[in-house]
């Protein structure tokens, strides 16, 4: 058959279809819709809409085909329009048929075959003629529904037959792929079509075998039955159901005479596990979880087919093409849905509205949880629970107040690091656990509010317990010891504004018996006193004299201090020790300070370092609260996918970094950026540091406890990059740091000089503070000294004449040698001066190793040779330079350095070098009277 | 391995009684009749075997002047020995000698181990000590004791050897290394490990 001939039958079934249509029109549509209204009549409306159209496509194709036949003497596949306009007549088709079906479902024709109208009546006997050709003894109705759709079906059966036909016309050619797509695509017409009209029959015949009852709800046009557990058994396991029936949108359960029923769009399906039953298919929804169960293994695999497909269906808001298919978009409909649904059952969530991801019936993704009484939580769910991070919004019983919780959350508690802006001004930054503040934690009220205060601490259920630092603001106090239930219980320290402290031991938030009272002119009392200071009861004043009193005291209001006792005016107390006193390191021990916090740190290197753990543990990166206080919005949709710059795998870059000559700058680095977990770890250690030391905690009794309490964060620290270093050669399969150890390096050691600079401000003043008077001692001898010309000098200290340096100096005419100050030593002068310049403890060694060195070059330049001073003479040089380098605070820089240095050093150059500056230290504190008396002597 | 024991040690005696010439000798095996002035020793270090442990003796010498004297504690801090001269011709500097070993019995740091020298034994016709003063009081106080001549070079390796011997083997469990150094306490005596 040639592609003309293909052409021609494709014209004359075209012909036949159209004139068919034409009768359909005249003797059917056109009576039906002039015949007035009756029930369904206006889907007859829409069906004659698609007819109209159907029809209009026909026709215009058998005059286009015509004309192709008049034009040219061959016809080709061009002309043969069913190929280029395959998407054209399915669209038609698809109109039609789900309209014809909707009709049928709603017993549109039996309807119309009831109508009583006039023009109906009359027309009845032409339409019995026209049905009688399809179908003899059926009613009307039927004979409607036949003649309706069987003509149309049968045209498209044509159509396939002029396809195969033009395969084989066409043979191969390049419009051959053209016409293999048509096919295809009206073979699926086809068995849409056939599918269609199935669909209709049984969800006609199950509308019309359901009582009222069900049907005045579920009777919808679109809704069609997909499957039936009367026609392939399940049986639901909630209570007694007697038929579950699948529709394209919802899953109705049927009880008796009630049934429930459940969206698609939220209805997810897998396969239950074994212990529910052989062949039981899990169905979850919100609030609902129940069993489908099969009595074999293929009924369960048919449902579950049916039932996903009908879920991913609803889902895409569209029936597939054909309706069934093994082939094409076959696939499960998606695990995590976005929806919003408000929760009916009793419980926490009744009335609550949750819009966001799901999955298996229950929030899991992001979300947004509103509760009609103002709680929101914006955030992550895991199976239905708050879980990882979110923001949760409590209002407060006052207006426009609430409670916002930005934290992490676990199973629907929360969990882990969090800050809470209270309602009542106060926020708190530090750790929950159960809901509550557990661990470690800061809460603060604002000072520019009224009550203003400050904890920093330990939590336990929510109070303040263990132990903590507690700023009163009003009273210009400092609180540091132990708590427990909120309250001041147990040893502790109360620091005043003006520089007195007292220790002591608490009970119920009242210190209880006697305590140590140091006051700030350095007299001491131990014995019972108020929270104002006041002595009452029995006690022993000592003063700074060393004079003692001891007795019993009382203080009448008005009339100021009465004392019964003995007065002891020895002096035999006196001692330095007192006025030095330092506090509390026996009942703070140093490694019980900030356990909760350090802690944290290393249970999430136990847990291995999981990525979305790490803010929980290590505390948010955002460096101020500002930045947290962004929009909920904000966090909610960006915080995931935010790429933070500077952001780098802790666990690679620790490994590619710990050999001993990089492992400094790493170390260096991590501690500056505020997103590594070292770097966290410092900054939360320097907030806990200032807090106890800064500002009201700047005394001189709490020296030890600030020294021991950086050396011991150095040793944390080392600790905790151990911790990951383990952890990331254990990931890499690599020995656990083996040449690390085999180094000899000490951690801690090379750690504290990095953390230093995070404390030194505050650990100075402290050493400050301790040497103040000493200090100011040196500085008289200094300024005493300072008076000499460098010859004077060089006399009194005792040097060795051999070793004066004034072969150095070039003088101006009018500079006589006896006269010059400043002139000599100078080098190693300026280099000692920079021992202020440098705060790690091994810098300023190194500079005194140089200074001494400088002296040394100085005099064997001087004489010529090799220059090793012994004992005698180091001493005398040495307290020339230090003389003239002036330097500040040095009582405060010697100690600083004596406590921090490297232990191991210890008995070496290095420290024979710090001693022996240690030595001119204290001879300038007692130069003024060998100076006077020197001078004297030299005058006489 | 061998391990490595730094001892601190700090000479004490009256100014001219030879200190300095004990460790130049110990260390450098060295004397100067007229001793120059630049090539004192302050502070120096040799090791020496003792037993399967290495000794590295940190020496400490002490400023002769009388102004200094003052500063003493800050030097024998934290010694692990003191080597305690006086010159046998100068009964005083024995007397001195004395003072220094009551101060280091109460300020001293516990446990440290005095050793006793009579210096310039090579001058024993002017000596003014009897021997068996010095033993006598060496046993009283329970230091060790020996007579010595840094000029001639006797009992100056004897003096050193005296004191490892008295130092307290190393404990065993001191050993176990595992990456978590303590920090803080000074401790008189620190190890090391070598090669
Ligand atoms: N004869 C003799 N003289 C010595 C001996 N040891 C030191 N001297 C001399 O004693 C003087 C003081 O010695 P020195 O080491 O400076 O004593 P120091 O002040 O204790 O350090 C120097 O002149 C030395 O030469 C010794 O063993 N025998
Ligand atoms: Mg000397």
């Amino acid at each position: 058959m040639s592609i003309a001939e293909v052409a021609t039958s494709l014209l004359r079934t075209e012909e036949t279809f159209s004139a068919y249509l034409a009768r359909i029109n005249n003797v059917i549509l056109q009576p039906l819709l002039q015949s007035g209204s009756f029930e369904n009549s206006d889907l007859f409306l829409l069906l004659n809409n698609h007819f109209q159209v159907l029809w209009g496509l026909t026709e215009e194709n058998c005059r286009t085909l015509k004309e192709a036949f008049s034009a040219s003497e061959s016809v080709s596949v061009q002309d043969v329009y069913l190929v280029w306009k395959a998407d054209l007549f399915l669209d038609r088709y698809i109109q039609y048929f789900s309209t014809f079906a909707t009709c049928a479902v709603l017993q549109g024709f039996e309807h119309a075959a009831k109508n009583k109208s006039e023009v109906w009546k009359s027309h009845k006997p032409a339409l019995q003629q026209f049905l009688a050709d399809f179908s003899l003894d059926a009613s009307i109705a039927v004979a409607l529904h036949t003649v309706l759709h069987k003509p149309f079906r049968d045209q498209l059966q044509q159509y396939s037959l002029i396809f195969s036909k033009l395969e084989g016309a066409a043979g191969q050619c390049p419009e051959s792929e053209a016409i293999a797509d048509a096919t295809q695509k009206f073979a699926k017409l086809l068995s849409f079509v056939s599918q269609v009209l199935d669909e209709a029959c049984l969800t006609r015949s199950l509308w019309k075998s359901l009582g009222h009852k069900f049907t005045d709800v579920l009777c919808i046009a679109e809704r069609r039955l997909l499957e039936d557990s009367r026609n392939l058994t399940v049986y639901a396991s909630t209570g007694r159901s007697d038929r579950v029936l699948l529709f394209n949108d919802i899953l109705v359960l049927i009880q008796g005479s009630n049934f429930r029923s459940l969206d698609l769009k939220l209805v997810w399906v897998d396969v239950a596990e074994r212990d529910v039953g052989k062949y039981a298919l899990r169905i979850a929804a919100p609030e609902e979880e129940f069993f489908l169960l099969a009595k074999d293994l293929k009924a369960r695999a048919v449902w579950q087919w049916k039932l996903n497909q009908a879920v991913r269906q609803a889902l895409n808001g569209k029936r597939d093409f054909p309706l069934w298919s093994r082939d094409g978009d076959g696939s499960d409909p998606p695990h995590c849905r976005h929806f919003s649904f408000t929760f009916r059952a009793e419980g926490r969530l009744k009335n609550a509205v949750y819009d966001g991801e799901w999955c298996l019936g229950r929030p899991h993704g992001k979300g947004t949880l509103t509760w009609p009484d103002g709680r929101n939580y914006v955030g992550d769910f895991k199976e239905g629970l708050a879980h990882g991070f979110g923001i949760y919004l409590v209002p407060c019983v006052s207006e426009d107040h609430y409670d916002c919780y930005k934290c992490h959350w676990q199973e629907g508690k929360m969990s882990g690091y969090g800050i809470c802006e209270y309602g009542n001004e106060t926020v708190y930054k530090g750790y929950f656990k159960d809901d509550m503040r557990q661990g470690f934690g800061i809460l603060e009220k604002a000072s520019s509010t009224k009550h203003s205060f400050k904890y920093t601490g330990h939590w336990e259920n929510d109070k303040r317990s263990g132990y903590g630092i507690w700023d009163d603001k009003e009273r210009a106090e400092r609180y540091i010891g132990m708590w427990h239930e909120d309250q001041r219980h147990g040893a502790g320290i109360v620091v005043t504004q003006s520089g007195a402290c007292y220790q002591g031991t608490f009970h119920s938030d009242t210190m209880v018996g006697s305590g140590t009272l140091l006051l700030e002119d350095d007299s001491v009392y131990e014995g019972n006193f108020t929270a104002d200071l006041t002595f009452v009861g029995k006690g022993k004043l000592t003063f700074p004299n060393g004079f003692t009193l001891e007795g019993t005291f009382s203080n009448r209001s008005s009339q100021g201090l009465h004392t019964q006792g003995i007065l002891n005016t020895s002096g035999e107390q006196q001692d330095e020790h007192m006025a030095k006193l330092q506090l509390g390191q026996k009942e703070f021990p140093v490694e019980m300070r900030w356990e909760g916090l350090l802690n944290q740190f290393l249970e999430y290197i136990r847990l291995g370092c999981q990525g979305d753990m790490e803010e929980a543990f290590t505390g948010f990166h955002v460096q101020t609260s500002k930045e947290l206080r962004k929009s909920q919005e904000y966090l909610f949709c960006q915080r995931e996918n935010e790429e933070v710059p500077g952001k780098v795998d802790v666990l690679e870059d620790i490994i590619a970094h710990q050999e001993e000559e990089t492992l400094q700058s790493y170390l260096e680095r991590a501690f500056q950026n505020s997103l590594h977990p070292l770097g966290k770890l410092l900054k939360a250690l320097t907030l806990a540091f200032q807090a106890t030391y800064s500002t009201i905690g700047a005394n001189k009794h709490l020296l030890n406890m600030a020294q021991e309490e950086v050396k011991h964060y150095a040793q944390k620290i080392w600790e905790v990059y151990l911790g990951f270093l383990h952890l990331a050669s254990e990931r890499k399969g690599q020995a656990y740091a083996e040449d690390l150890e085999n180094s000899g390096l000490n951690g801690p050691s090379a750690v504290l000089p990095l953390i230093l600079p995070s404390f030194y401000p505050d650990l100075f003043m402290l050493y400050m503070l301790y040497h103040e008077k000493e200090d100011d001692l040196y500085c008289q001898g200094i300024v005493d000294l300072s008076q000499e010309t460098d010859v004077k000098l060089l006399e009194f200290l005792d040097v060795r004449k051999h070793f004066w340096p004034l072969k150095d100096l070039t003088l101006t005419k009018h500079q006589r040698r006896s006269l010059v100050k400043d002139r000599c030593f100078l080098s190693a002068t300026d280099c000692l001066r920079n021992l202020i310049t440098t705060v790690d403890p091994q810098e300023k060694l190194d500079i005194l190793q140089k200074t001494y060195d400088e002296i040394a070059k100085t005099i064997s330049r001087l004489l010529g040779e090799e220059f090793n001073p012994s004992m005698d003479d180091l001493l005398p040089l040495l307290m020339y330079v230090v003389t003239r380098a002036r330097i500040q605070r040095l009582g405060a820089e010697l100690h600083l350095i004596r406590d921090l240095m490297d232990p191991t050093t210890s008995g070496g150059m290095y420290d024979f070098l710090l001693t022996a500056l240690e030595s001119c230290y204290a001879l300038i504190q007692k130069e003024i009277q060998y100076h006077q008396s020197w001078h004297a002597s030299q005058d006489s | 391995m061998m391990a490595i024991r730094e001892l601190k040690v700090c000479l004490l005696g009256d100014t001219g009684v030879g200190k300095s010439s004990i460790v130049c000798r110990f260390v450098q095996d060295h004397f100067d009749h007229n001793i120059s002035p630049t090539i004192g020793a302050s502070f120096m270090t040799k090791t020496v075997p003792c037993g399967n442990e290495l000794h590295k003796f940190l020496i400490w010498d002490t400023a002769g002047q009388e102004r200094f004297h003052s500063l003493a504690p800050m030097y024998y801090r934290g010694s692990a020995a003191a080597v305690i001269v006086y010159d046998i011709t100068k009964q005083d500097s024995f007397h001195t000698l004395k003072k220094w070993v009551k101060e280091l019995k109460e300020h001293g740091p516990e446990n440290i181990v005095m050793a006793i020298a009579g210096n310039k034994c090579d001058l024993s016709d002017i000596r003014e000590v009897p021997m068996k003063d010095a033993k006598e009081y060496a046993e009283s106080i329970g230091a060790i004791v020996v007579e010595t001549s840094a000029k001639n070079a006797i009992n100056i390796e004897e003096l050193f050897q005296g004191i490892s011997r008295q130092i307290p083997p190393l404990e065993t469990h001191e050993n176990g290394n595992s990456g978590t150094i303590k920090l803080g306490k000074q401790t008189a005596q620190t190890t090391r490990r070598c090669c």
